[in-house]
């Protein structure tokens, strides 16, 4: 045997292949169904939203790394996915030019100004909908016609519950329709069909790509505090069930909450986290202007993320304070 | 009995299972190169001279302190030469002994130690926990700490090795009389054996030859769970920090490992060791080898052979330190043998994290890895303990699942050494 030149470094010298292309690939898998689904209903115009959406983020993602002269990381597949939750949020209708300036927004000031994926303390996602949200707000809620003459209502559900209350929510949207996403219900593309979405997230948590608990904690602070208020006056407020399934909640708690660089990390944190989400989006839903609280909820919340990661775990062994043997 | 499972950490299983393969000899060295510091007891000091003849057993290095482990000749023949400088595995400058074989083998008749402690000492027997450390200073610290448990650890340090599963099936009733020997210097009464769920069987007559209170755990397959802290954890439920001024016999427990119980069983020096020789396509073998065997010797035993650009592993692929040249001798230190062809070295990245959390989610200590590791690449040291960085235990799960490959452990380390530096120069 001949001495070979032989390759030094620390440990561990094998790796499980994880990456930030394999996950951002599992978040675009995840999201399929759900954009099948909105395919089903509105036709060939969700495909052309979210090719919009995705090529224009791509392309802006490359652009802004040239100009802050970083090495070129489009193939991470990070800007294809942001691009494709950024299209969930929007209505079909809307012009592919306010898409463009979305992504461009969601690329500049969601993660580049910061300096990469990771350093950004908001979700480029969020950004980009908060801005196009005041600045074209007629676009933005511009809400399609299911194609069909079969209508029971233009609006989507949780403008419905704005406008007019609680009366008549459940004939206007039986369960099982908001959750299946069939007979006319309106929304944006990721708002549709909630087992579409149920399945992509049990996917990502299921690949061990996203944690269960923060969706768990959004789900159960949503309903939870849906519930105390039904309870009190449910004809001034919806049931939980109907909060549950209508507009983006669980967009907002599978795709948008979990967003790595904008959760928190540590276990506990992560239940206040999404907690709070769960209960801000209520607030906003009952008390504000706007009739979908559930993206605000998150990008507000992700604000005091760094503080829900201070919520750290007791590291091992630090319950241990008497030196007194343990006598088995 | 249902197996236990370690809470953190991961499920490595690889494809072919070396607790099938017997123990093959490793023809003794012609030469033998034996460095005089192999645990953490410090440098043994030379005892023999230029052209002595030794016989196999004889103390050629004997501890400096009290509780250190001595080293003795693993072939009988002629000292041929005393470096001063060699480097060993871990990189560290120690003396070496070189020794010309004779080819005979002749034992050498050591006189008996009537204090069990020292005849451990005197025997060079270590133990391995994360380091190799002698086993009279463990005992002696368990001793004085008045413990009334003894963990057997039989679990193999990582998933792809199983010398220890091996040596249970094959050495039965030498562990057994070693833990015998050792419940008798510490005098205690319960007995507790940690094993893998698939070597589970072989330890029954170990059970039956020792009767009284032995109790076998069984353990799911996880890693790093054969890490002293998590059996103590895992049989007495109770935490020790990895802090100063605590130490696992705190809680009235010791741990020893099987192939230091095996050695002590045998009653007579430490010159071999068991190991478990793999490589990254699936090659598995159990060896016995004598100490002081160049590497390559061994690795030509097993017919694997490393490649340019490739890795050479002292001990498994998770926790392992990558070995500076074939020719370095077996040790004491040694616990496996892990052979990587140049595709399969994995190359660290300067990238940015992501924030994911699933070094978080996958510490065995509950650490934030990413935390320590970026203030201690950053140089925040002050911060990086406030975020317990003297607790991390190294076992490299956080670099494993990173998606963005941050040399996590390696920075943890370098942090650590930063750490220890300062504080003994204040």
């Amino acid at each position: 045997m001949k001495t070979p030149e032989l390759v030094a470094s620390s440990w561990p010298h094998i790796h499980s292949g994880n990456s930030v292309q394999n996950m951002m690939l599992t978040l675009i898998i995840a999201l399929l169904p759900a954009v099948v689904a909105a395919f089903l209903v509105f036709g060939l115009d969700t495909l052309k939203v979210v090719i919009i959406a995705m090529a224009s983020a791509i392309f802006w993602d490359a652009v802004l790394q040239k100009l802050f002269k970083k090495s070129l990381t489009v193939y991470d597949l990070s800007a294809a996915a942001y691009g494709l939750v950024f299209a969930m949020l929007l209505p079909v209708t809307i012009p592919w030019w306010i898409i463009v300036l979305g992504t461009l927004v969601m690329m500049l000031l969601g993660k580049h100004v910061y300096g990469g994926l990771g350093c950004n303390p908001f979700n480029g996602v969020l950004i980009a909908y908060v801005a196009l949200l005041l600045s074209y707000p007629g676009h933005m809620g511009n809400w399609p016609m299911p194609t069909s003459d079969m209508m029971m209502t233009q609006y989507p559900p949780l403008v419905e519950l704005k406008e007019n209350g609680p009366f008549l929510l459940e004939d206007a949207f039986p369960v099982k329709d908001l959750f299946l996403g069939t007979n006319l219900i309106t929304g944006s593309i990721g708002e549709i069909s909630k087992l579409a979405l149920l399945l992509g997230g049990l996917f990502l948590i299921v690949r061990k790509k996203i944690s269960w608990i923060i969706p768990a904690s959004f789900l159960f602070g949503l309903t939870g505090f849906a519930t105390i208020f039904w309870l009190i006056d449910p004809n001034t407020y919806a049931s939980p069930i109907f909060h549950l399934l209508a507009g983006g909640s669980l967009l907002a708690a599978f795709f948008l909450a979990t967003d790595w660089p904008t959760s928190p990390v540590t276990k506990y944190g992560m239940v206040f986290f999404g907690l709070m989400c769960g209960v801000m989006t209520m607030v906003i839903r009952s008390w504000s202007q706007w009739a979908e609280g559930a993206y605000f909820a998150v990008f507000i919340v992700s604000m005091i993320t760094p503080y829900f990661d201070k919520i750290r775990p007791k590291v091992f062994g630090a319950r241990f304070t008497s030196k007194r043997p343990v006598r088995l | 009995m249902r197996a236990g499972r370690l809470r953190g950490g991961l499920v490595l299983s690889y494809p072919t299972n070396g607790l099938a393969s017997p123990f093959e000899d490793v023809a003794s060295p012609s030469t033998a190169v034996v460095p005089l510091q192999q645990d953490q007891g410090g440098a043994c000091a030379p005892k023999v001279k230029k052209n002595d003849d030794v016989l196999v057993g004889q103390m050629i290095g004997e501890s400096q302190n009290l509780h250190g482990a001595s080293i003795h000749a693993p072939i009988s023949g002629k000292v041929t030469e005393i470096i001063k400088t060699f480097q060993s595995i871990s990189g560290q400058t120690v003396p070496a002994v070189v020794i010309e074989s004779d080819g005979q083998a002749q034992w050498i008749d050591n006189p008996a130690e009537s204090d069990p402690l020292v005849a451990l000492q005197l025997a060079g027997i270590v133990d391995y926990d994360r380091q190799t450390i002698p086993l009279a200073d463990k005992l002696e610290q368990a001793r004085t700490r008045n413990v009334n448990s003894l963990i057997v650890n039989a679990l193999d340090i990582e998933p792809i090795l199983s010398s220890r599963g091996r040596l249970l099936q094959e050495q039965p009733a030498k562990i057994a009389t070693g833990i015998d020997a050792i419940k008798k210097i510490l005098n205690v009464t319960q007995v507790f054996i940690t094993v893998d769920e698939n070597a589970f069987q072989s330890v029954s007559s170990i059970q039956s030859a020792l009767g009284g209170s032995t109790h076998i755990l069984p353990l799911c397959n996880k890693y790093p769970q054969a890490v002293d802290y998590m059996l103590v954890k895992y049989v007495t439920h109770v935490e020790i920090p990895c802090a100063d001024g605590v130490c696992i016999p705190d809680v009235g427990a010791v741990v020893v490992d099987v192939e230091s119980l095996a050695a002590v069983g045998r009653k007579k020096p430490v010159v071999e060791r068991f190991l478990t020789v793999t490589n990254s396509k699936g090659h598995v073998k159990n060896i016995r080898v004598t100490i002081g065997t160049p590497i390559r010797t061994v690795l030509d035993h097993c017919g694997i052979t490393p490649d340019k650009g490739g890795k050479i592993l002292a001990g498994g692929p998770m926790s392992g330190m990558a070995v500076a040249s074939p020719d370095l001798p077996v040790t004491k230190d040694l616990v496996g043998i892990h052979v990587q062809s140049q595709r399969e070295v994995v190359a660290p990245a300067d990238a940015t994290c992501i924030k994911c959390g699933l070094c978080v989610e996958v510490c065995p200590m509950r650490l934030m890895p990413f935390m320590i590791s970026g203030f201690s690449e950053k140089g925040m040291y002050a911060e990086a303990q406030h975020y317990d960085i003297s607790a991390c235990i190294e076992c490299g799960c956080c670099e494993y699942l990173c998606p963005v490959k941050i040399p996590m452990v390696q920075f943890i380390k370098f942090g650590k050494k930063q750490i220890s530096d300062q504080r003994s120069g204040a």
